[in-house]
């Protein structure tokens, strides 16, 4: 009978190991390579991690996401769950220890949106007391507010709102394993777009370990710490970090999944806090013209970067315009460069910088003080083959503190 | 053209056939209600077995009814058995078809959820399948009690006893057609089809919130 597991006794994450695992289907007309099927997949998720399956259709990927709950049994193989053969437990109770979040959703038509959440605390014989709340939790989780969606059916939400409560139904008996398949693929592409960021951010504070399936690979790279490119037939093409996937496709299979703009994809991967910022000179309004002019034409940048007394980027002076006596005025800034944030991703920061036409991009903190400029040779460095961005930032992190 | 008179004399008897009358329908309805739910929970679960369900349904529903009132006759004489076996048996196929399309009626997607997030095979029917399944499980209820009180007028060619509102009916045509006497059985069992089938309408919309929550929305 359905055992209470106190939620702080549940594991955080699990440890995903696949060892040969094979699937074959009857092979009577499609011949070879028949859709779905997998062949001796042996990959290791660690604890923690988003993993993205990523593939064509008829890669196996949602056949491989399946046998981990085991709504399909593997041909050959074992799948471990913290080094235990999921072909050993009973399915229904080890489908209540993990998170399923499928497509289309699959909400209950017939129960409110709180029992919805509530599903599998209520298959585990969690009292009603503690279901609602539980339930209540997770939709401010996921940024549905309780009072007002607690009581409606799915039928009054928007596609979207089913997504999120889909995920928070995965969440609410505090799975250490979470299966996505195509979770965010029935929305448009401003939600999924949202929805992405939204779960992104929630599993940056849940530190799940997620197995997320999709065929595209824009999703794939970023939601992916970990990208496992499957190709027809069930064939593991490459399995590595995005940026590796990208800087080094494993095979031209991988290469042409990926496309031919994975350099844009790269930019879209790093963001402006990992690469090494360029210090400048500065100078805050009030401050001595002359000595500001004699630091400015010491550095090879000819421009000073003039800040308000609270280190707030205000404008550019040109060298040649700084007064050699008296005080710098704002008036002498000229128009600005694209203010980055330091989460901003290469891809929209060398966006930003193209539309304003400069080579240069202001990176502000949260409070708008300057950290230092980005380049577009910085930019091109971050993308070397072999360049480790952050290790660029670390050996230069004087330069932006 | 009406005869009040005999209309005020005969209250009781019309109150009397009225109640027969909707005691008729229902135990039939209940009955059939109680076997068709079995047969269409065993035709869920072994599909091969829906076919011959069906099929047994739809054969019984083609016996005419004054020729299976006539053979019960035989077997099991002038009780209220054999009103009540024809009318279970024309439930059945209504009853039978609707639970079975009503259970099929949850998608691929639900089930996939339910079974993901480890529901029994039991659990998956009782909380899932079967909810989902009352909307037409109602509707055939409504319509296998709208036609049983149509087939109950005719049970009183078998008995006087238990005609219920067809007993007036059928005396006033024997009278040489009484038609105050006709009126007294046909104006109730029409009243009586109706409201049955305005309760059932009532009865749907409150436990099933769920199946109006989109017009609901809509106007809200």
């Amino acid at each position: 009978m359905p055992q209470q597991v106190p939620e702080q006794a549940a594991r955080r994450a699990a440890i995903v190991e696949y060892e040969h695992v094979s699937k074959s289907y009857a092979t009577t007309k499609l011949g070879r390579g028949a859709p779905g099927a997998v062949n001796d997949l042996s990959l290791t998720v660690p604890a923690g991690k988003i993993c993205v399956l990523v593939g064509p259709s008829g890669c196996g990927k949602t056949t491989s996401l399946k046998m981990v709950n085991r709504l399909i049994e593997p041909t050959s193989g074992r799948i471990l769950i913290d080094g235990a053969d999921v072909a050993g437990r009973d399915a229904t109770e080890l489908r209540r220890e993990i998170g399923y979040v499928i497509q289309q959703v699959g909400l209950f038509p017939h129960e409110t949106i709180g029992e919805n959440v509530a599903t599998v605390p209520r298959l585990l014989g969690w009292p009603a007391a503690r279901r609602r709340e539980r339930a209540e939790e997770l939709l401010g989780l996921v940024g549905l507010d309780p009072a007002l969606y607690r009581d409606r059916y799915p039928a009054q939400l928007s596609g979207g709102e089913r997504q999120r409560v889909g995920v928070a139904r995965a969440l609410a008996a505090d799975p250490p394993l979470m299966l996505m398949d195509e979770p965010f693929g029935a929305v448009d592409p401003i939600v999924r777009e949202r929805l992405q960021n939204e779960f992104l951010r929630l599993q940056a504070e849940l530190a799940k370990t997620i197995l997320f399936v999709t065929h595209d690979i824009d999703e794939a790279i970023k939601m992916g710490d970990l990208v496992a490119v499957l190709q027809v037939g069930g064939h593991l093409e490459q399995f590595a970090p995005p940026a590796e996937v990208l800087a080094a496709p494993a095979s031209e299979f991988v290469a042409d999944f990926v496309g031919a703009d994975r350099g844009l994809k790269r930019l879209s991967l790093t963001r402006v806090a990992e690469v090494a910022l360029q210090p400048v000179a500065t100078a805050r309004v009030g401050e001595p013209a002359g000595e500001a002019r004699t630091r400015t034409f010491a550095d090879p940048f000819p421009y000073l970067l003039l800040l308000d007394p609270s280190d707030r980027p205000i404008g550019w002076v040109n060298q040649r315009q700084i007064p050699a006596t008296g005080t710098l005025a704002a008036s002498l800034a000229t128009p600005m460069s694209p203010l980055l944030d330091r989460r901003t991703t290469l891809k929209d920061a060398l966006s930003m910088m193209l539309d304003a036409d400069v080579q240069t991009g202001i990176v502000v903190d949260r409070a708008g003080r300057l950290r230092g400029v980005l380049t577009v040779e910085a930019i091109a460095a971050a993308l070397r083959p072999g360049a480790d961005p952050a290790g660029i930032a670390a050996s230069a992190s004087g330069a932006d503190a | 053209m009406i005869d009040w008179g005999w209309l005020a004399d005969h209250l009781g008897a019309i109150a009397y056939r009225t109640g027969q009358h909707v005691y008729l329908t229902a135990l039939a309805v209940m009955i059939g209600f109680a076997i068709s739910f079995v047969l269409a929970l065993v035709a869920a679960r072994h599909r091969v077995l829906y076919p011959p369900i069906s099929a047994l349904a739809g054969i019984l529903y083609t016996i005419p009814s004054l020729a299976l009132f006539a053979a019960l006759i035989s077997i099991t004489g002038f009780s209220v058995v054999t009103a009540v076996v024809p009318l279970v048996m024309y439930t059945l196929v209504i009853l039978v078809r609707n639970i079975v399309t009503g259970l099929d009626g949850a998608s691929v997607e639900v089930l996939e959820a339910a079974d993901g997030m480890g529901h029994t095979r039991r659990q998956r029917l009782w909380r899932v399948e079967l909810p989902l399944a009352v909307p037409l499980i109602i509707a055939g209820l409504r319509l296998a009690t709208v036609s049983t009180i149509g087939l109950v007028t005719i049970t009183g060619t078998i008995s006087d006893a238990f005609g219920g509102l067809g007993y007036f009916i059928l005396d006033g045509y024997h009278r040489g057609t009484f038609l105050t006497e006709m009126y007294a059985g046909a104006v109730p069992s029409i009243l009586l089809a109706l409201g049955a089938d305005l309760l059932f309408v009532r009865a749907q919309r409150r436990v099933t919130p769920w199946a109006q929550a989109r017009a609901f929305e809509a106007t809200s």
